[in-house]
């Protein structure tokens, strides 16, 4: 985009207060995201109208600062340069934020932490567990073939060693040794112990270690250890890796380096092995069993049900939901199925409804161009570009959002379908749920709902909504003349339908041309390019366009069309008119742009003479600004330009 | 008269908008500046001419500046031409 980088990022820091209010600043693939001193003192509104700015929120404590694919990288730049401030990496800006929130906070991200990195064992284990069942429904006899078995085998082991691979996880969150991690997972699921899953059949019989004799509190004796394994569990696992890193890291400061080497892993290894099984394992796994029970309960009870579905996302908003994928995670390790997923995907695919409605309903160009991208995200499960970018931005989408949410949760409590995995919701969610026709009711209960009640209650103010209508009417003349239908009067020439009047944008003592394509005129100095902007190739007007089509400015002679087709050149005389679609847009080589006539070809003004994607201008990053000069207009000192 | 060949090494060709900065920089002379590709010629002091001659990268065009100021003037293109294209 031949946005104007520097003064882009010169706008950015003024309005954010300048270096000395930024902690650290980092970028991600299409944000600016900062965390700064103050976010009080930053005026969004403002922010959001800096030209190149596609959208402006907070989140996690960092101020994100929706700029674009291909943009953002440069726009950093120069906002390094000019702040002073030093890079920084998404990490390090993720962790400025973290140290201003509370305790509480800081524990639910680190479990989110654990989480994630680990899905794609989740995931894969979750799709090869739906694959095999799906086989098993289409092939008869398949539980008995050898295939079975083996996928069976593969399938599962990721869930029935889940926590080996949370402890891990764990460990290299909380700075520890990974397979000393590894070895606290391991002990928890030790196959000399009585396997957890086992202990309902009849004839298992608990044995327990009494470690510290038969010392009792009450009915509990202290230092014994019941010989079951935590199959199943989640929660242990992860306070059992925590408290080992504190023990390891408290170790290797204080042993002198000598002997550490073997001293902090064998005390290590031993003091979390014994505090586990004796204290934390007991208390947690009873806890998390609560934990799970209450979340059951929760799913399954309509009222309950709908409640979560409706919050869902404001826990989003506020980086809650991470503390789901422990649920989640300890459904499918006990029961195998989670129930919470359901929940979830009701919840993000009725953002994903508002979201698309918005994108509908706006006339607004910026608007659409974030809103339409983000619901197709949301409808993938990735719900923040939508909640962030635009349903909360305009409140009442994100409202009827949770009311989709409530709906289709509400209907997924009744159905108590649910998935093989974690961390897949929306459409890739077909892949784990168990049951997909109720499943695809859920999404269109939820996203549907959502949808309608953003068409019916949420409106853009009343001006954009007059231009709403006068542009749905000429889009309706567009798309009619695009399929040649004629709509009023006899088209002049056959194949580009009726001419269209549009308004004089420019005049001289030789001539008047009027605008070149539909929407809202500028000077060519608001241009968005140093070249167009100064003059350099004539004087003229720039033209916002609100629909993919050029039409010819006056009656003249094609002159020349460019090779990669994005511009046009018209002479009506003397008079030499360029026609230059979007900025920097010659590096697109005429992907996106059809031109429908050749040199030498005479038109008439209004005359439809070529379309280019908007969209697919957008997504290359460049702005898709008409450009529209006299050439030679310094002949004419008469020229001038109606804005 | 002044005459010299120039071969374009920029991916984009000479496309509208440095083909607007070699205008205006042609523009500063008083000498008539011609460019010659093939068989087909344009003024280089108008836009659509020049445009329309669709010069791409690896081509070669010749340029002929004819007078009073032609010294400076092929100089100050020959320089233009080869910095921006």
């Amino acid at each position: 985009m031949a946005l104007d980088y520097h003064k882009c990022a010169q706008e950015i820091s003024d309005i954010i207060g300048g270096g000395q209010n930024i902690v650290s600043a980092a970028h991600c693939a299409t944000r600016l995201r900062l965390v700064t001193v103050d976010n009080s003192k930053v005026d969004k509104a403002k922010l959001e109208n800096v030209d190149g700015v596609k959208g402006v929120f907070e989140s996690n404590g960092q101020l994100q600062i929706i700029i674009g694919t291909g943009t953002v990288n440069k726009v950093y730049d120069e906002f390094l340069k000019i702040t002073g401030v030093s890079e920084a990496t998404k990490d390090e800006v993720k962790a400025a934020a973290a140290a201003k929130k509370p305790v509480w906070y800081r524990m639910i991200k680190a479990l989110g932490d654990v989480f994630v990195p680990i899905l794609p064992a989740i995931v894969a284990s979750g799709l090869m567990m739906g694959l095999v069942e799906a086989l098993g429904k289409a092939i008869p006899n398949f539980a008995s073939t050898d295939w079975y078995g083996f996928l069976d085998l593969v399938s599962s082991t990721a869930f029935a060693y889940l926590p080996v691979i949370v402890a891990v996880s764990a460990a290299r969150v909380f700075g520890g040794n990974i397979f000393l991690g590894a070895v606290i997972g391991l002990c928890m699921i030790n196959s000399s112990l009585t396997n957890a899953w086992s202990l309902g059949s009849a004839d298992t019989q608990v044995n327990y270690w009494y470690l510290l004799g038969h010392l009792k509190i009450g009915a509990w004796t202290v230092g014994s250890v019941r010989q079951v394994g935590y199959q199943g569990h989640v929660i242990p696992v992860i306070i059992a890796v925590w408290l080992m890193c504190q023990l390891e890291k408290w170790l290797h400061k204080h042993v002198p380096e000598m002997i550490d080497l073997f001293v902090t892993p064998l005390t290590t290894v031993l003091v979390t092995a014994f505090l586990t099984f004796t204290v934390i394992g007991p208390i947690f796994a009873q806890l998390e069993s609560w934990v799970l029970v209450g979340a059951e309960w929760l799913v399954k009870n309509p009222i309950g049900a709908g409640v979560m579905g409706a919050v869902y996302p404001v826990t989003v908003v506020m980086g809650l939901h991470h503390m789901y994928n422990i649920i989640e995670a300890s459904m499918l390790s006990s029961v195998g199925l989670n129930t919470w997923m359901p929940i979830a995907s009701a919840a993000n695919f009725a953002q994903f409804g508002a979201c698309l409605a918005v994108g509908i309903k706006t006339r607004n160009r910026k608007t659409k161009a974030v809103a339409v991208p983000s619901s197709m995200s949301a409808a993938l499960g990735i719900t923040e570009p939508a909640i962030f970018g635009v349903n909360m931005r305009f409140m009442k989408p994100f409202v009827a959002g949770m009311i989709g949410g409530a709906a289709g949760s509400v209907f997924a409590a009744f159905s108590g379908i649910g998935a093989t995995a974690y961390g897949v919701t929306g459409i890739p969610g077909y892949l784990t749920i168990n049951n997909i026709p109720v499943y695809t009711i859920l999404l269109l209960l939820s996203g549907g709902i959502a949808f309608a009640v953003t068409m019916a209650i949420w409106k853009e103010d009343a001006e954009v909504k007059s231009e709403e209508k006068e542009d749905a009417a000429e889009m309706a003349a567009a798309d009619a003349s695009l399929q040649n239908a004629g709509t009023a009067g006899a088209p002049t020439s056959a194949q580009n339908g009726a001419p269209v009047d549009l308004p004089e944008v420019m005049c001289c003592s030789a001539g008047k041309a009027s605008a070149p394509a539909k929407g809202r005129v500028i000077s060519y100095e608001d241009i968005p390019d140093p070249t167009f902007a100064s003059g350099a190739l004539g004087a003229g007007v720039g033209i916002e366009p609100e629909e993919g089509v050029v039409y010819a400015p006056c009656d003249g002679t094609i002159s020349t069309v460019a090779e990669t087709k994005h511009a046009i050149g018209i002479s009506d005389g003397d008079l030499e008119y360029l026609i230059h679609v979007g900025v920097d847009t010659v590096k697109m080589n005429g992907d996106g742009f059809d031109v429908s006539v050749k040199e030498g070809d005479k038109v008439v003004r209004g005359q439809k003479i070529m379309t280019f994607d908007r969209g697919k201008i957008k997504a290359a990053g460049y702005p898709d600004t008409v450009v529209f000069l006299l050439t030679n207009s310094d002949d004419y000192p008469d020229f001038k330009t109606n804005l | 008269m002044k005459q010299f060949d120039f071969t374009v090494t920029d991916e984009q060709g000479i496309h509208a908008r440095p083909a607007g900065l070699l205008i205006k920089e042609a523009k500063n002379f008083a000498s008539g500046i011609t460019v010659f590709k093939g068989d087909k010629s344009a003024d280089m002091k108008k836009l659509l001419a020049l445009m329309g001659l669709g010069i791409k990268k690896g081509e070669t065009i010749t340029v002929r500046v004819e007078g009073e100021d032609e010294e400076q003037a092929a100089a100050a293109i020959e320089k233009f031409l080869k910095e921006t294209f």
